[in-house]
């Protein structure tokens, strides 16, 4: 079940890269369809005790401790889901753009998609690293060759950044790894191999100073993931310079590797440095938060707007997942899916508005609720969701959220809470400004959405809704595991 | 052995199928020979023979030597493979061309399997005295008699300086045999003093053939004056022959020898990475930013000196030097076809090629990628192995040698930027000779199967 997620959106990005006049939109809708299929199987036959289900291992450098594993336990599946579930859409949503070279466009999003799965079911530490790092060579080539103004210094920025980050992962990663048991090889060899099995080096007992340098290490690379504060500058001219499939993929599902990394590497690993750090972390969090949603407010590019919107909610995600409490987690896990669902849905939502009117700027819109009635609704419940109304998907994972993070330091949690109602006040003049009010020359033709469009707006949309109704299917879901790992990693 | 022989004897048919003009023939022989040497190098590391034992204390193809030996064969096959394209201005020299090639990858297999100091005196000299006449070989352009001059000078002094290193040993152990040096250190039969001087006037001569800062002065001006197909050689057998005698000389004569030298190699390593790199950036001609970056490279196979002995170091090592080579000699063919269209050595040279030459940007793409060790590519778990032996002596090293490989990246993208992103177009489209293709198939091939096996290579020593 697990290779099959890999090797799906692989075979058909192979396909699609190493041809030119294969049919692109057919074979990459099939193929991202076919994996939320696997993945919905997957789910019906999930064991959500915390332990890893079906778990594929082969050998791959077993004289330098390195196995093929991969394995679903419920945080991997939650994020797994979260992939498959967007991927479709996200191919969907790009059938309304005509790019050039579609092809290549469409087999580097199906790269992009195998590589994300393989993030997230890695069970090997230099596995992980791998897929990690892979993930990052397609969204590269998409957002430097179809992307727009000054997309080449910007995605280069982009690609150093993310890049730098992650070998200080690997250094840490080494050094955790250079502490596991050695153990001598059965064939004969002289070697004797260390381990790069997920339980071996959390079983390693690093002393703090180590444990000090190797949590830095891999807080370098997520904190740049994330983005957290003051890792962030290069998230929103990237976000805004992407094709907007490339901007649905980084903060719909990539920015979650950070998160997820976290929470399957970084904190297990070197627990023992985690009462040093965690203040930091979190303060850094914080101040993200409060951050980006103030500089959110005087934007008038709607794309820019998102792009610091999301800045605000993944650092509130990464403050509770941070708290390392059950509260927090759980609100971490259940927010890492619906930020995904609302982030997409409102890139689309400025998708479209570009299509049609021709710019991003707020104060070029106006009035459209009044053309296109179905569009107001559906931004309306998507945009409702990301402000975390009750009833919608935000609402539950924001409240955790901010509960744990309370739990950990009210100070935080009191400086954090507002950032909600900010949310919705830059939300809502944003929707207004948008909207309602006059309509201006380039809106007063606002044609409203198409089936295509009503497809992908609508399902988001739906997804608002069914996870505000029942949280608890994602918590239950990613409850054995959380417990777990709450359980076996403590400081 | 019978690889030695086998090329040595190709050479030599070279130069008669030279001298009677039987030009078509040259490609083809050279071909076969390096492929059957190929072949018996293979046949030995895994059926070991009678062939592979000491030949008067002087040569001994162990392991060791039979797996760098297949690296060199394999780049220089690769290099070969390009040859028609490569060598096609040259009229009544192409024999010798061949032959010197040839003859200058037996000193190679001598550097890769010696056992006694003389042997690998013998083989730098053997390896390099061809190089010499090889760079200068377009001989109405000035730059590449510049080229021949300039490594000329620089290879005799610094064999100079490893001959007179080689003596201070024998006076301090009386002997030229590793083993019988290394009995003589371990039983502390030496004078210590003359010792160091010897290993470190050997340690400054190897690090002048394999161009580590600060004695890398000459590697820029001589990789860009010398024809592209040299410049491969250079960068690829001449590389891998030098690090290979370094990391036999340093594990077997000098280990226990104390660890006064490895300061000095980690100096010279760190010093390596970051002037390097940091040159490199700044480059606009290709040929001369793939000089730096063979510098740089340098500087991570250092790791794998410093290293010398652990386990898993000659490992590192050998896929390192493996994945770099076959990047290197696709990067040199790609660029030799470019550049020869458009005349121009620059990176300009590569603009919009993704659109004209889908295949032979992509091939460059995967070589700049692997160059750079960007996951998944070999390039990466070659840098993953010789981080890993290195780490727990010297962490900070590694960590420098980490902030290089990001800095890399900025030169290296500079290419793919030029194929993929540039909105100017410049690439003309040719017709690719089929036997480049045929190289380049097999480099790409060679560096998916090194990313998906990886154990293959670096647990054979």
């Amino acid at each position: 079940m697990s290779i099959l997620l890999l090797i799906l959106p692989f075979i058909a990005a192979i396909a699609l890269l190493a041809t030119r006049h294969l049919p692109a939109r057919p074979i990459a809708l099939t193929a991202t369809l076919a994996n939320l299929v696997v993945t919905i199987l997957a789910l019906s036959t999930f064991n959500g005790d915390g332990s890893f289900n079906y778990e594929v291992s082969f050998p791959w450098v077993s004289s330098a401790g390195i196995s093929f594993r991969l394995g679903l336990d419920g945080i991997s599946m939650l994020m797994v889901l979260l992939t498959n579930l967007l991927a479709p859409l996200i191919v969907l949503s790009s059938f309304n753009r005509q790019y050039n070279l579609e092809n290549r466009y469409f087999g580097l999003v199906l790269l992009m998609i195998g590589a994300l799965n393989g993030v997230f079911m890695a069970l090997d530490g230099l596995l992980f690293y791998v897929f990690y790092e892979l993930a990052l060579i397609p969204i590269y080539f998409i957002c430097a060759i179809w992307g727009g103004a000054n997309r080449i210094q910007i995605t280069l920025k982009f690609f150093i950044y993310t890049f730098v980050g992650s070998l200080f992962m690997l250094v840490a990663l080494l050094a955790v790894y250079l502490k596991t048991p050695a153990v001598a090889l059965e064939n004969g060899l002289p070697e004797i191999a260390h381990s790069f099995a997920w339980e071996d080096l959390v079983a390693v007992q690093l002393d703090p100073a180590t444990a000090w340098w190797v949590m830095l290490g891999f807080f370098l690379a997520f904190a740049v993931k994330m983005p957290i504060f003051p890792f962030h500058t290069w998230q929103p001219d990237t976000y805004v310079s992407a094709p907007t499939g490339g901007t649905m993929l980084l903060s719909g599902i990539m920015l979650k590797m950070g998160v997820y990394g976290v929470v399957r590497w970084m904190v297990p690993l070197a627990p023992e440095a985690m009462q040093g750090w965690a203040p930091v972390f979190l303060g850094l969090a914080v101040t993200g938060i409060v951050y980006a949603s103030l500089i959110a407010f005087k934007q008038s590019d709607l794309k820019r707007l998102i792009a610091y919107s999301s800045i605000a909610h993944v650092g509130l995600i990464a403050a509770g997942v941070l708290s390392w409490n059950k509260a927090g987690m759980q609100g971490g896990m259940i927010q890492m899916l619906n930020h995904g669902i609302n982030v997409v849905g409102l890139f689309f939502v400025v998708d479209l508005l570009e299509r049609r009117i021709g710019s991003r700027s707020l104060f070029d819109m106006g009035g459209i609720a009044r053309s296109a009635p179905k569009f107001a609704t559906l931004f309306m419940l998507v945009l409702l969701g990301s402000i975390a109304v009750p009833l919608t998907n935000g609402f539950a994972g924001e409240f955790l959220l901010l509960n744990g993070v309370w739990n950990y330091n009210a100070t935080l949690g009191a400086l954090a809470g507002p950032t909600i109602i900010l949310g919705a006040v830059y939300m809502l003049r944003a929707y207004g400004l948008a909207m309602f009010g006059e309509t201006t020359r380039h809106t007063s033709e606002f044609a409203d959405i198409g089936l295509r469009e009503w497809i992908v707006l609508g399902a988001l949309a739906g997804f608002v809704l069914v996870f505000g109704f029942f949280p608890q299917l994602i918590l239950n879901l990613t409850d054995g595991s959380v417990n777990k790992i709450l359980g076996a990693v403590q400081f | 052995m019978i690889s030695l022989l086998v090329l040595f004897f190709t050479a030599v048919i070279a130069l008669f199928a030279g001298l009677f003009k039987k030009r078509q023939w040259l490609q083809p022989l050279a071909l076969t020979g390096t492929g059957a040497a190929l072949g018996f190098a293979l046949l030995d590391i895994n059926l070991p023979s009678a062939f592979n034992e000491r030949y008067a204390s002087m040569l001994q193809f162990d392991t060791f030597a039979l797996a760098f030996t297949v690296v060199a064969l394999l780049a220089t096959a690769l290099i070969f493979g390009l040859s028609r394209w490569g060598f096609r201005e040259l009229s009544d020299t192409l024999g010798d061309n061949y032959a010197l090639f040839l003859f200058s990858l037996c000193g190679a297999l001598c550097m890769f399997s010696f056992t006694n100091m003389v042997m690998l005196f013998l083989g730098i000299e053997i390896l390099s005295i061809p190089l010499y006449v090889l760079a200068g070989s377009r001989r109405d352009d000035l730059r590449s008699n510049e080229a021949a001059l300039k490594y000329f000078l620089m290879g005799a002094f610094a064999t100079g300086i490893l001959l007179f290193g080689i003596a201070l040993v024998y006076g301090s152990t009386a002997s030229f045999d590793m083993h019988r040096i290394h009995a003589v250190i371990t039983a502390n039969g030496h004078s210590p003093q003359m010792l160091s001087a010897g290993i470190l006037l050997i340690l400054i001569g190897l690090c002048f053939k394999v161009s580590a800062v600060p004695f890398h002065m000459w590697a820029p001006d001589v990789y860009t004056g010398s024809p592209t197909m040299i410049t491969a050689f250079m960068a690829t057998v001449v590389k891998t022959a030098g690090f290979a005698a370094f990391y036999r000389l340093f594990s077997t004569a000098f280990a226990g020898a104390g660890e006064f030298w490895e300061i000095a190699v980690a100096m010279v390593a760190g010093l390596t990475l970051v002037l390097a790199n940091t040159t490199a950036i700044f480059q606009v001609n290709f040929k001369r930013m793939m000089a730096y970056s063979s510098i740089s490279h340098a500087g991570y196979l250092l790791l794998a000196i410093l290293a010398a002995g652990q386990p898993g170091a000659g490992g590192a090592l050998l896929y390192y030097a493996l994945v770099y080579s076959v990047a290197t000699v696709c990067a040199f063919a790609c660029f030799l076809l470019v550049s020869e269209q458009n005349l121009d050595e620059t990176f300009a040279a590569f603009n919009g090629l993704s659109k004209k030459q889908p295949l032979i940007a992509a091939t460059m793409a995967v070589a700049m990628l692997t160059l750079a060790g960007i996951p998944p590519t070999a390039g990466f778990f070659g840098k993953y192995f010789l981080f890993a032996v290195a780490f727990e002596r010297y962490p900070w090293l590694v960590i420098l040698a980490v902030i290089n490989a990001a800095i890399s990246i900025y030169y290296y993208f500079k290419v793919i930027i030029a194929m993929y992103f540039s909105a100017e177009e410049n690439a003309y489209e040719v017709k690719i000779p089929w036997s480049i293709r045929l190289s380049l198939a097999a480099g790409l091939i060679l560096i998916a199967l090194l990313t998906l096996i990886p154990s293959s290579v670096y647990n054979l020593i």
